[in-house]
């Protein structure tokens, strides 16, 4: 029993990080209409640089974040303006392979700052665990859930009551209207860039402080995407409720299945769940059902 | 479909034809010539690069097909090469089976799991077919890694050489014939596909399907066998890459490897039959100048952090397909067909 409840505590908790990762595709996918595939380099690379600023160069935490931060908007605003502002009424299918190109880019460059390839961030939060009824689940997870929620009322607040995040709820809406009512939209897109580059790499430390840095990061950014395909593309509301979710079932399965299958069926059930999905209701739980015409 | 200065064509049938002057013919000649005397005058190191390119070259009209006439992204085209490896490695080397079984029933069996994971395409396309096929990427690699009863799991799988009849593919000139013929003949029949009406259908699927789909194309016929005849292709060059290299493991086959392959046809051009063979040549000439000469000559001149050497390919793969989609992404057959166009109006210019 209270192996079960670890289990739910620990997936809920793992869940809420890859709904802040997915967030940012969300973001991206619902002003620009473009699917962002290298999600998991950009949650690599600002593990790493992470790591380069409070290990390598020992920066205190209350400068190393606020850099890390900086970094990341930085990041996401490059990549806006050289890869897909050149690229914007081009069809979907540049669109995502000049992510997929972004995303051998940037794995190519953290081999070859970073060669060694595994290492573990300093301690973020303390180690003791929690004892919860007869659970016990250690303390990390519950921050990065803690975290993860209070980052997602701060969207929603900038999207309720900021004039920048009304409008980018307006450009999601209907790109057209937009530009006729004044607002610049490639602006648009470059903010929602760096607010997916700021998250991604906000789920990165919290993921990087729990497991260390390797390139398991990546298949986190994989598993943003079932979150994304099992809550629906341009929903909010379905990558915060499909996060946990995805985490529950990992956990779960990870616990409860491998004695019956191979050991590490943890890692390809979100995959498999993305084939399920796509099998029975394409459009996920929150998704808008697309309706095409000539 | 431009033609040299003089030359028109008075019927349906000699337009569409592929080798329309004689000119074309000697060309042909020629060229088939120069690729099949190679060994004589490559060494053996050349010959492991051409048959290297020769085998991508297969997948790459595979992934044409399926990528650049039907438009279906699949970004899982490794999985379906390493699908058609194991067959031919487990039949080979487990049930000791001849290897032209164990290629046909590659091909075959990458061409049924590919419909199977094709399957959704008929209700969605764009980014949630990549994810799909991603995720197919992912599922075959881990049931690989795993069913080590039958694949050997991440210790791998020794593969005997090919041979038909009694006659065994020993040496990289031997196996070059045998790779070169098979690329050869994919060539001509991606060449032919696409002037029938299957390769019509694909591209009127490509454009729009909604619009095809009203001119009466069954999309779930041809969409399924788009990724049929693409991951068909993948498992002939699984098989043929299996029984050349001698020992499979699921780490060759990693996303990465499905990424460049996705580079490759968009450095080639994409919907053409020039394409996928001058990005195979492109690329993987530039991953072997890189690793072999370039990155052991800067090594030994100047001192390199220790990223260089495994850092630099990604780095400049994804960069050149980056710039490529930016500043050319009609690919380098657009710029042949610029090229021809060009020296068969010299020296008039239009």
């Amino acid at each position: 029993m209270d192996e079960l409840l670890q289990f739910v505590i620990t997936g809920i908790t793992v869940g809420m990080i890859y709904a802040l990762i997915a967030l940012g595709f969300v973001l991206v996918w619902k002003s620009s209409g473009v699917a962002n595939l290298a999600l998991g380099q950009l949650v690599l690379i600002s593990s790493w640089f992470t790591y380069g600023m409070l290990v390598q160069a020992g920066l205190p935490l209350w400068l190393g974040f606020p850099l890390v931060v900086l970094f990341a908007l930085a990041l996401g605003w490059i990549i806006e303006r050289f890869v897909l502002r050149p690229l914007i009424a081009q069809p979907i299918l540049s669109l995502i392979t000049v992510t997929l190109g972004l995303a051998y880019f940037i794995e190519g460059v953290v081999t070859f700052i970073w060669p060694w390839s595994v290492d573990a961030l300093p301690r973020l939060f303390p180690r003791e665990p929690l004892h919860i009824g007869t659970a016990v689940v250690s303390q990390e997870y519950l921050w990065a859930a803690a975290i993860s929620l209070v980052l997602f009322g701060l969207l929603s607040l900038y999207f309720k009551y900021n004039k920048m995040g009304i409008a980018m709820r307006a450009t999601a809406d209907d790109q057209m209207a937009v530009q006729a009512c004044g607002i610049p939209v490639t602006k648009i897109f470059s903010r929602s860039w760096m607010f997916a580059c700021v998250l991604a790499a906000v789920g990165g430390i919290l993921m990087s402080s729990i497991g260390g840095i390797t390139f398991g990061l990546v298949e986190t950014g994989l598993k943003a995407f079932s979150v994304v395909i099992l809550g629906g593309l341009n929903s909010f509301l379905g990558a915060i409720v499909a996060g946990p979710i995805i985490g529950l079932a990992e956990n779960l399965g990870g616990g409860y299945l491998t004695p019956l299958t191979w050991p590490g069926v943890r890692e390809v059930i979100p995959f498999i769940i993305i084939i399920i999905v796509m099998f029975l209701k394409p459009y996920g739980l929150f998704g808008e059902v697309r309706i095409e015409r000539i | 479909m431009d033609l040299p200065a003089g030359i028109r064509n008075f019927s349906y049938a000699t337009d569409m034809a592929i080798f329309r002057t004689k000119t074309h013919w000697a060309l042909l000649l020629v060229l088939l010539v120069i690729l099949f005397t190679a060994p004589l005058y490559w060494g053996n190191y050349w010959l492991g690069v051409a048959n290297l390119i020769g085998i991508t070259m297969i997948a790459a009209i595979g992934l044409n097909i399926l990528l650049g006439y039907c438009g279906q992204l699949s970004i899982g085209h490794a999985g379906f090469i390493a699908v058609g490896a194991y067959t031919a490695a487990v039949l080979t080397n487990r049930l000791e089976l001849p290897f032209l079984v164990g290629l046909i029933s590659a091909g075959f069996t990458a061409g049924l799991i590919g419909l199977i994971f094709g399957i959704p395409s008929v209700r969605v396309k764009g980014f949630y077919l990549a994810i799909t096929t991603i995720a197919a990427q992912f599922i075959i690699i881990w049931v690989i890694n795993h069913w080590s009863s039958v694949t050997g799991g991440f210790t791998g799988i020794s593969v005997p050489l090919a041979s038909i009849g009694g006659f065994v593919f020993k040496s990289e000139a031997s196996q070059f014939y045998l790779i070169m013929s098979i690329a050869v003949i994919c060539t001509f029949f991606a060449k032919n596909l696409a002037r029938t009406r299957v390769g019509r259908a694909f591209v009127a699927i490509r454009d729009n399907d909604l619009a095809a789909q009203v001119m009466g194309i069954n999309l779930f016929r041809y969409k399924l066998l788009a990724f049929f005849i693409g991951c068909f292709l993948a498992g002939i060059a699984g098989s043929l890459l299996a029984h050349w290299i001698g020992f499979m493991n699921a780490e060759q086959f990693s996303l990465t490897e499905s990424i460049l392959y996705i580079g490759m046809i968009i450095i080639g051009g994409l919907g053409t039959t020039i394409g996928p063979i001058l990005g195979v040549v492109f690329i993987r000439l530039l991953q072997q100048v890189l690793t072999v000469q370039v990155v052991p000559f800067l090594e030994s001149t100047v001192a390199l952090p220790a990223g260089f050497a495994s850092g630099v390919t990604p780095m400049l793969f994804g960069l050149v397909i980056v710039l490529f989609l930016v500043l050319e992404p009609r690919g380098l057959a657009h710029r042949w067909a610029l090229f021809k166009s060009a020296y068969r109006l010299w020296p008039f210019s239009y």
